[in-house]
């Protein structure tokens, strides 16, 4: 009895090769597993070494060495010559071969490397078939020493095959599938970053869409509104001085009645009775209060209405100056001190700055309207700190306050034209917008971190010298 | 006394103007002023033929003659005159065109602020009086200087007391003529 026939009918030999076939379905590293495979075949069948070849997949009969023992590493993966040796036998005519003695005594075609490798005493050689295909083959070789291989051990090995052909498939598939899982990650991943890009990119072409409608829009309105605008609120001036010396007149009519004392002019009756009913101090005062109150309301449209005009082109540009921004943001904060200083404690942090190419007044309205909603962020005992630096080639301004926070889902919508939290009258949610339009007109942008409950930080960041800034960026080229 | 032309499509913005100049309470005052208004460019260049007007005050956006090309014919017809463009729209090609061509004094944009209205006003018709006068000044003193230079020759005519005295001869306007 041969010792391969003992080992391979053992079913710890077979239930070995079985886990080996699991272990290349769970991912071990292919070439590994069929190295192992092989020497676990080689150990079964007593053989001094052996080989495994597979067809390349997308080939019907181009072979390559997928393991081997005994035989120089760099082989492993080698395409063998088409239709050589003995695996190129084997491969072609589907049937299992016998080898003893000089391999060139069965008269098998033998060119190829595998074969010459050594002269073998004895070998087997198996087709590997999986569904009707075949999808290489494994040899295992005896050296002089051993006895020679019989028909038996070959039609023994045979009836392994079947099994070893689907453990290699199934290995084959796993790798494939490996494979693609990989590349389908990747083209995922891959996908995904080109989606964001797009959605980026989208997002900024609405957000400039947006913008341009507006500003071309704006452009258009301004000009219907302006004008009515213009001759009511200089109505309102010549009203208001009008009703001055209405009431001037008036009263120094009540006073030459009051001197009068009693008499009795009918008119005069008339006229006390009137006055009887009258409460004169009271549309003095609500007179003065209404005007002013009307011309608040009109200055609110007037300043809509600016700064609708600031999205489009036409908003007078200013000519590039280089000014020292902490001073402009003092002087910023002197405009809103008034309003904030009963709820936040203001704390500068300045750092040290260069002085910076902006528009100055239209800088001063980006700080203004970060400070207004920093202010209105907070209720009460807060604090708003102004910090400064200096990194790379940019200057950064932020205005961090401890206020209520801003929704992560408000988060993308705050520069948005219109979107405001607040209420009628309080906010038109312009503010941002305009801020960002400005920033990004100086070649800069605003970042915003906010947690609700905590506080909100705007950071405002400005190229220390300006490139082509008096340039009009698309959005703007599209909205002039 | 400042007499004015307000020229604007909107006959409301008309009468706030002509309010806000004639009220004397809305600082700074206007002092005497004397307001025609239009609602037509065309038909304020043909007041403007045959009456004196200081200041021109024009909106830019009009129906059948912009501001700016009313403003030229008008710096072209009556180079004395200010002239001011006023703008509901902020169209700077437009308001650039008006400065070169029209040669406007102010840019005012609407809606304005009445007392700056006004100070620009003033300050406008103080700059023309200052450059009428001056250039009155300028034609005095070359009047001046003619009858100097008259006085001179006269003078040297008399000193020599010679038969050159034919060859000065008088040009139709006044002037000498030397002849060798
Ligand atoms: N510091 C902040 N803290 C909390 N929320 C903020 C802050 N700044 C902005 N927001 C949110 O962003 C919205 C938009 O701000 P934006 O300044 O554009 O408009 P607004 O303040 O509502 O009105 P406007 O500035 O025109 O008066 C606000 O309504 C508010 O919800
Ligand atoms: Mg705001």
């Amino acid at each position: 009895m041969t010792p391969a026939r003992g080992r391979i009918a053992d079913l710890d030999w077979i239930h070995a090769l079985y886990e080996l076939g699991q272990k290349a379905a769970n991912g071990a590293h292919p070439q590994q597993v069929r190295q192992e495979i092989l020497e676990h075949i080689v150990r079964g069948f007593d053989a001094e070494s052996g080989s495994i070849a597979l067809i390349v997949d997308g080939t019907t009969d181009q072979l390559e060495l997928a393991a081997g023992t005994e035989l120089p590493r760099g082989l492993i993966g080698n395409p063998l010559p088409r239709g050589a040796g003995v695996f190129g036998h084997v491969v072609e005519t589907g049937q299992p071969v016998l080898v003893n003695g000089d391999a060139a005594e069965t008269g098998l075609p033998l060119r190829g490397s595998v074969d010459r490798q050594r002269s073998t005493h004895s070998a087997m050689c198996w087709p590997l078939r999986v569904a009707g295909r075949t999808i290489g083959a494994v040899a295992v070789n005896r050296a002089e020493t051993s006895p020679r291989y019989t028909a038996d051990d070959l039609d023994q090995g045979q009836a392994l095959m079947s099994l070893l052909a689907l453990v290699m498939a199934n290995h084959r598939m796993h790798v494939e599938r490996e494979n693609r899982i990989l590349e389908l990650s990747t083209l995922n991943a891959t996908m995904q970053r080109i989606n964001g890009m797009l959605e980026d990119a989208q997002n900024q072409v609405i957000q400039s869409e947006k913008l341009a409608s507006i500003g071309q829009m704006a452009a258009g309105v301004a000009h219907e509104i302006n004008n009515p605008l213009a001759f009511a609120l200089s109505n309102l001036g010549s009203l208001e001085a009008y009703l001055t010396k209405i009431f001037e007149l008036l009263a120094a009519y009540i006073d030459a009645d009051v001197a009068l004392g009693s008499t009795n002019i009918p008119a005069l009756a008339a006229a006390r009775m009137l006055r009887d009913e009258t409460d004169f101090e009271f549309l003095r005062r609500d007179t003065a209060d209404l005007v002013s109150e009307s011309r608040d309301g009109l200055l609110r449209v007037k300043r809509i209405v600016q700064d609708l005009r600031d999205f489009s082109r036409g908003g007078v540009e200013e000519v590039l100056q280089a000014i020292d921004v902490h001073a402009a943001l003092d002087r910023t904060l002197n405009i809103v001190r008034n309003e904030l200083k009963y709820k936040a404690n203001i704390v500068r942090n300045y750092g040290s700055l260069p002085e910076i190419e902006c528009m100055p007044s239209r800088l001063n309205q980006v700080f203004l309207n970060l400070l207004v909603n920093a202010g209105q962020s907070i209720d009460a005992n807060g604090t708003i700190t102004i910090s400064t630096g200096v990194d790379d080639k940019d200057a950064w301004i932020s205005v961090a306050d401890t206020g209520c926070g801003i929704a992560p889902e408000n988060l993308n919508r705050i520069f948005d034209p219109f979107f405001t939290t607040k209420p009628v009258g309080q906010g038109t949610g312009l503010g941002l917008s305009v801020s960002h339009s400005i920033v990004r007109k100086h070649g800069g942008r605003i970042d915003v971190e906010s947690e609700v409950g905590r506080g909100t930080c705007f950071t405002v960041r400005l190229p220390l010298a300006q490139a082509n800034a008096s340039l009009p960026n698309e959005a703007e080229k599209r909205a002039a | 006394m400042s007499s004015l032309l307000i020229v604007d499509d909107e006959p409301n913005v008309l009468s706030a103007m002509r309010r806000l100049c004639q009220n004397a309470a809305v600082m700074p005052a206007i002092h005497n002023p004397s307001i025609a208004t239009f609602t037509s460019a065309p038909e304020a260049l043909d007041y403007l033929d045959d009456h004196e007007v200081d200041i021109v005050i024009s909106d830019y956006r009009m129906p059948d003659m912009d501001g700016a090309s009313f403003l030229a014919c008008v710096k072209e017809r009556h180079p004395d005159t200010a002239r001011i463009i006023m703008s509901a729209c902020s169209d700077i090609d437009g308001i650039v065109r008006a400065v070169n061509h029209a040669g406007i004094f102010r840019f005012v944009s609407k809606p304005w602020s009445d007392p700056d209205l006004k100070a620009t006003i003033l300050e406008v018709l103080a700059h023309r009086r200052l450059l009428i006068e001056n250039r009155e000044l300028a034609d005095e003193v070359r009047a001046q200087r003619d009858v100097i230079l008259r006085q001179k020759l006269e003078l040297d005519r008399l000193e020599r007391e010679s038969p050159g005295i034919t060859k000065v001869r008088w040009t139709e306007d006044g002037g000498v003529l030397l002849e060798e």
